[in-house]
This record gives C-alpha cells, structure tokens and sequence, in this order.
C-alpha cells in the first residue's frame, strides 16, 4: 500500500521536477514563495485515494498510469490556426487563445478593450503588472489542501489575466479557447487564471475546452475570481475535451457585497473530466448561480464538486446540475452548501437530475446541507430517472419518431440549464452537441 | 374507414377488452360510452398504438391496412389522431416547436413538403383562434403547468393542425366547464367532414348535446352490448348503465 502512494507521490514529484527550468517571474519574491509552498504542499498532502470523500467515486489510479511532460515553450500560432475548426461557433468576442498552457499572442484577438480593462497573458502580466497581480495571487485558492491545485501553483506559468477596474463594463464576452494538441509526449497544461472584477464592473466569460482527435493530455487548471462590490460576472465553460483526455478545473471564487455570479459549466468530453467549485461569500447581499449540464457515455467518466460556503448573512445560491448517461457512462455529483452560524437569511436551494438512457449507465449524487444558522431558506433535491413513456408515447403519437422524440426529450431535461447561457451562439451549438451526443448514443445501442 | 373485429385485449393478464367489434365509415360521428372499466380507454389506446396492452385476438383494418403491426408514429402520418384523457407535461419541450415536428413528421409521411417557418405560424396563429387558446401557450412548454381546460384545448388545437382522417377523443369533456365544453366543440364541429370520421369516448350525454353523434354505442365489459342513435344517449342519461349491464349479462 505505502509503496503504491509513495509511487504516486513521485508522479507529483517528477511532474514538476522536468518542469522547472521555463518559469516566469523568478525575480519575484511572493511568486516564488507560492510556488515553494506549494511545493512542499506535495510532499506532505494526501495523495487522494477512495477512502476520501472527495475522490471515492473518481480514481486517480488511470490517471497517474501515464506519464505527462510540461511541453517547453510556446506552441507554433500556424499549427495552431491549421488545428481545425476548433474556433466554432464564431462570434464577436475578444479573444484569447491557450495552447497547451501557453498563451499563444498571435492567434488571440484582444483589440478595441475599453479603457481600464486587461485581457491577455498572466505571463506578460507577471512583467508589467506584478504588483496588481500579487495582490490577488492565491488568496482565493491559498489556503486549499487540494493537490491537483498544489501541483498547478507550483509551476504557475501562464494563463489568463482578466482585470476590469471599478465600473468597467464590457460590450463583449471574453472568450477564451483552450486547445490542447497532442504530441509525442502527452502534455501536462496547467493554465493559471486570475480574473478580477472591481467594483461595479461587470463582463462575460466563455471558457472553452478543446483538444482535436483522440490525444491524450492532462489539463489540470486553476481559476481565481474575486468578484468586488456589485460587480457582475457571467461565465460559460464548455468542456469538450478529447475523448482520451483527462481534465480537471479548480475554481476558487470569491464574492463580495452585492456581487453576481453565474456560471454554467457544460461538460461533454473527456476520458475522465472533473470541475471543483469553491465559492466563498465573503460579505453580505451576494448572489451565486451554478449551472451544469454533463453527457456521459461509455468510457467516460464526469464529476463535478460543488463547495458553495455561506459564511456571511443574506446571501443567496442556486445550483442546478443536469446530467444525461448513456452507455456505460459515469457520473459523479458532489454538491455541499455549507450555512455558517453568522449566515443568517441564506437562501440556497440546490438540485441534481439524472437521466439514465440505458441500464449500464451509472450516477454517484450526493447532494449536502449543512446548516448551522437558523433563519435560512434552503433546499436540496435529487433525482434519477429514465426516459418517461408516457411522454415518448405522447410525441410518437404525434407522428413524431421514436429517435427524435427521445431528443426532444432530452434537450427539454437539459433545457433549463443551456437557457441560462448568456451568448445565442453558444446556447445553439450547446443544442446541437447534445444532439449529436443523444446520436451517437442511439447509433451506439443499435 | 376502421374496421375493427373481434378484438381481444389484456393487460397484465386481465382481460379487459373480449371481443370488440366496431365498423365505421368515412364522415360518420362514433359515440362510445360505458360506465368506468368497461374497456374505453384501453380501446382508445390500442388503436393509437400504446404499449402495454397485449393483444390476444382480433384484428384491426385502417382503410384496409394492419393497423396493429403499425408504431404509433405510423398511424399517426397515416391519420390517426388520439385526444387524450390525460394529455402528459413535457417540461423543456417547447409547444410551438413540438407542433412544428409533428405536423411535418406527419407531412412527410404522407408525401407532402414541409410547411416553412411563415405558413406554419399563419396556420398554428388560424387554428388557435378557433379553439380560443391564448398564444401564449404557444411559447410555453408542452401542458407544463396548464388548466384541465388550456390542456384539452391544446389537444383539439393539435388535431386541427394535423387534419387526422380518423380522430379518438377520449373523454375530451371530463373536468370541462359549460364554456370550455362549447369551445371545444365548436373546434371539433369544424373539424367534421365527409372525409374524417370520429369516436368520441363519453360518460356522459351532455358532450352529444355539442356534438352529435351519427352513432351510439354501449360498451359494457369488454364488448359493445348495445348501438343505435343518438336517442340510446338519451335513455342512457335518464336511466343509467345498469339495465344495460343486466342485459349484458342475461
């Protein structure tokens, strides 16, 4: 048992050690110091395993089998751009393009920001903001005991730096496209994000996660926000990493008075793909909205951990997951709303609904209230299910076949949650992946 | 039009209906009426193609085709049209793009083009109006969060886009009030011609008032017992199911 941890500490270990020589910002003390800890983070945190609630239902063991190297460098912006039509739906945005890691300056497309607005590369940042920077770095996802973050700190390199200064509103979403392309040694990309929204700033954010054909990579990224005084953040995040790809996101928001967050994170892709979510309220009036819609098919397996901490009163959270499995798809829900003492007038309300599509297909939900305050409106509520037939046999009836009735089913569960997208674009082509996917499933099982 | 021999039908191993049989001819008015358990909406259903029911017997001409062998969709694109008792909720589905599927599902079926984006609004907009169904149903969900009464409009609504040659209303008057009642039957009255033919499937004489019925029938157990005109509705309302069931069973 002890040789098999200590083996899968030395990936950890082994996984910065090749890493070391291309880091940025060495000059800067605080930088270097997160990173150190961190560091040291690795040799004494667990290693997860299924004994930890967190992990009980997602092995790390085919994960840790392969061995993934931090590619040096930047990628070349030619390959990139012949990489496909990863870039669609194409829509007015500015634009950041992530290259296993690295941002790639000339295929991203940041011209016309209103003034008081940063978009663009955490490492260009590091030289010509570091004081900005250190002022946010790690606060949010400092004190975390997570190890897949511990080893995302200890390399920091790039990623993206979204600051909005008081008021800055944008007329556009920020998009930001992470493309992670195969190569002879499966990457390790650790983009390290950092988005600050000052007071009464507001924007939107779209996350998308791609990797073309069949690579095998290991994204394992890590998020700030820190949303400030009434600032208002809406943010999409569309996974549809490779099918061998392993993926992880670790966010770490916080939120301060009178702030707005809404998130929905839709997840497609992925051998194994997990989301954590940490939010904080930090002070009072605060709203947080988290949304997902996960497919899961045969080989896959997708998770998400919610963490949503009530800590200060009068501030409301609403989580709403929805997963489809088919084949011998795998789900995991994790959703924990903690209600502190001082958090009185909470209002949370949470819920995970599962549609299995056919019987090998398997859901793990626990969703969790924790309440020790005693005025609060909370709720919590799960469901699995299948495919009613009674509605099958309504829209057949209607001369509808059995095929696209079973779509139109399904796109109705996932309704709710591709409506809360703010950008049409997306939510059309979040309509027609699913539908592409309930394809796949149907050709699957015939 | 339907020709309907000797059926026998079961569900979970109980014999509900035991030897039915029903003729009717292009244009006619069917009413079907029976006290509750009498086999009613298990006919409905059968001839719509629900599953569940396991069919021992009998046999089912739809203008001379096997209309048992058939999936619902196909009789469906073939002009078969069931109003249901309990039309389900379908949260997420949207009820004007719903509609849009099916009335193209069934022109497909039957060798015609597609209706645009346009003609089908024009259409959908005429049609509301004659069944007096607030558009605004139209952008909702599919019954989510409907009255009784918005439902079965919704139902007639459907039926009158899809122009079936053969429509099963099953207890389109339950839980009505005088208004809807006359509503609706006024959607279903236009909808008569020498082409389409209906059954209408009753507890009570007060829908034959609206609509009248070419033919009566009693269906008691499993069998109709009993047919004639719209006068059995009639002596029906005044002295109930029992002197029939009686009957039956001498």
């Amino acid at each position: 048992m002890s040789t098999t941890v200590e083996a899968q500490r030395a990936w950890f270990e082994q996984a910065i050690d090749q890493a070391q020589g291309d880091l940025p910002g060495q000059d800067l003390d605080w930088l270097q110091q997160t990173r150190a800890h961190a560091r040291r983070a690795i040799e004494t945190l667990p290693v997860p395993n299924r004994k930890s609630e967190e992990w009980r239902y997602t092995a790390i063991e085919g994960l840790l089998k392969n061995s993934f190297q931090t590619p040096a460098g930047e990628a070349d912006a030619a390959r990139v751009l012949e990489a496909g039509d990863w870039l669609e739906p194409d829509y007015p945005a500015y634009r950041v393009i992530i290259v296993n890691g690295r941002c790639i300056v000339d295929a991203s497309q940041t011209a016309g920001l209103p003034e008081g607005a940063t978009v663009g590369s955490l490492r260009a940042a590091l030289a010509t903001d570091p004081e900005l920077l250190g002022t946010w770095f790690g606060q949010a996802a400092a004190h975390t005991d997570h190890l897949f973050t511990a080893l995302n700190t200890a390399l920091i390199n790039d990623g993206i730096f979204l600051h909005l200064k008081p008021g800055v509103v944008l007329d556009r979403p920020v998009e930001v496209v992470y493309l992670s392309l195969g190569q002879e040694q499966a990457p390790l990309t650790q983009p390290r994000n950092l988005v600050v929204l000052e007071k009464g700033a507001s924007a939107t954010l779209v996350e998308r996660f791609i990797g073309p054909g069949n690579a095998l990579y290991f994204h394992n990224g890590v998020t700030e926000l820190a949303l400030r005084e009434g600032a208002i953040l809406k943010h999409c995040r569309v996974q549809d990493e490779s099918r061998n790809a392993y993926h992880l996101s670790s966010l770490y928001l916080t939120q301060d008075r009178n702030s707005l967050y809404q998130g929905t994170t839709l997840a497609f892709g992925g051998a194994w793909a997990r989301t954590d979510y940490q939010a904080v309220f930090k002070e009072e009036g605060a709203r947080c909205e988290l949304g997902g819609l996960y497919t899961v098919g045969d080989r896959q397996l997708i998770d998400f951990h919610l963490d949503v901490r009530h800590s200060v009163p009068d501030c409301s959270s609403r989580e709403q997951f929805k997963g489809i499995l088919y084949g011998k798809g795998r789900g995991v829900f994790d959703g924990r709303i903690l209600v502190e003492k001082q958090a009185q007038h909470s209002d949370a309300h949470l819920s995970n609904d599962n549609l299995l599509l056919t019987e090998n297909g398997e859901i793990d939900t626990k969703p969790q209230l924790e309440i020790y305050a005693d005025d609060v409106k909370c709720s919590h509520g799960t469901t699995v299910g299948q495919i009613d037939p009674q509605q099958m046999f309504y829209l057949r009836s209607r001369g509808i076949d059995a095929d696209a009735a079973r779509r139109m089913l399904c796109l109705g569960f996932a309704g709710e949650v591709i409506e809360a997208i703010e950008v049409p674009e997306l939510r059309e082509y979040a309509s027609q992946r699913l539908v592409a996917t309930l394809n796949q499933s149907i050709q699957a099982a015939e | 039009m339907l020709s309907i021999k000797n059926l026998h039908v079961l569900i979970e191993d109980k014999a509900i209906l035991k030897g039915l049989n029903l003729e009717i001819a292009a244009g006619e008015v069917h009413a079907v009426m029976g006290p509750n358990g009498s086999g009613k909406s298990t006919l409905s259903h059968v001839l719509a193609g629900r599953e569940g029911y396991e069919i021992t017997d009998g046999e089912v001409l739809f203008n001379g085709e096997d209309l048992l062998s058939l999936e619902p969709e196909q009789r469906a694109r073939l002009g078969i049209f069931l109003g249901m008792q309990y039309p389900v909720e379908l949260p997420g589905v949207n009820n004007m793009t719903f509609m849009r599927e099916s009335l193209n599902a069934v022109r497909r079926g039957r060798g015609e083009a597609e209706l645009d984006a346009v003609a089908f609004m024009k259409r959908v907009r005429e049609k509301a109006k004659l069944v007096e169904l607030d558009e605004r149903l139209l952008k909702r969900s599919v019954n989510a969060g409907f009255s009784g009464g918005e439902k079965k409009r919704n139902e007639i609504l459907q039926m009158a886009m899809l122009e079936p040659l053969l429509a099963i209303l099953d207890e389109t008057d339950s839980g009505l009030d005088i208004d809807a009642l006359r509503v609706i039957s006024g959607g279903v009255n236009a909808l008569r011609s020498p082409e389409r033919s209906i059954i209408l499937i009753t507890h009570y004489q007060r829908l034959l008032d609206y609509i009248q019925p070419d033919f009566v029938h009693v269906l008691v157990d499993g069998r109709i017992v009993r047919s004639g005109d719209k006068q059995l509705a009639l002596e029906l309302e005044k002295k109930g199911y029992g002197w029939i069931e009686e009957e039956a069973a001498a």
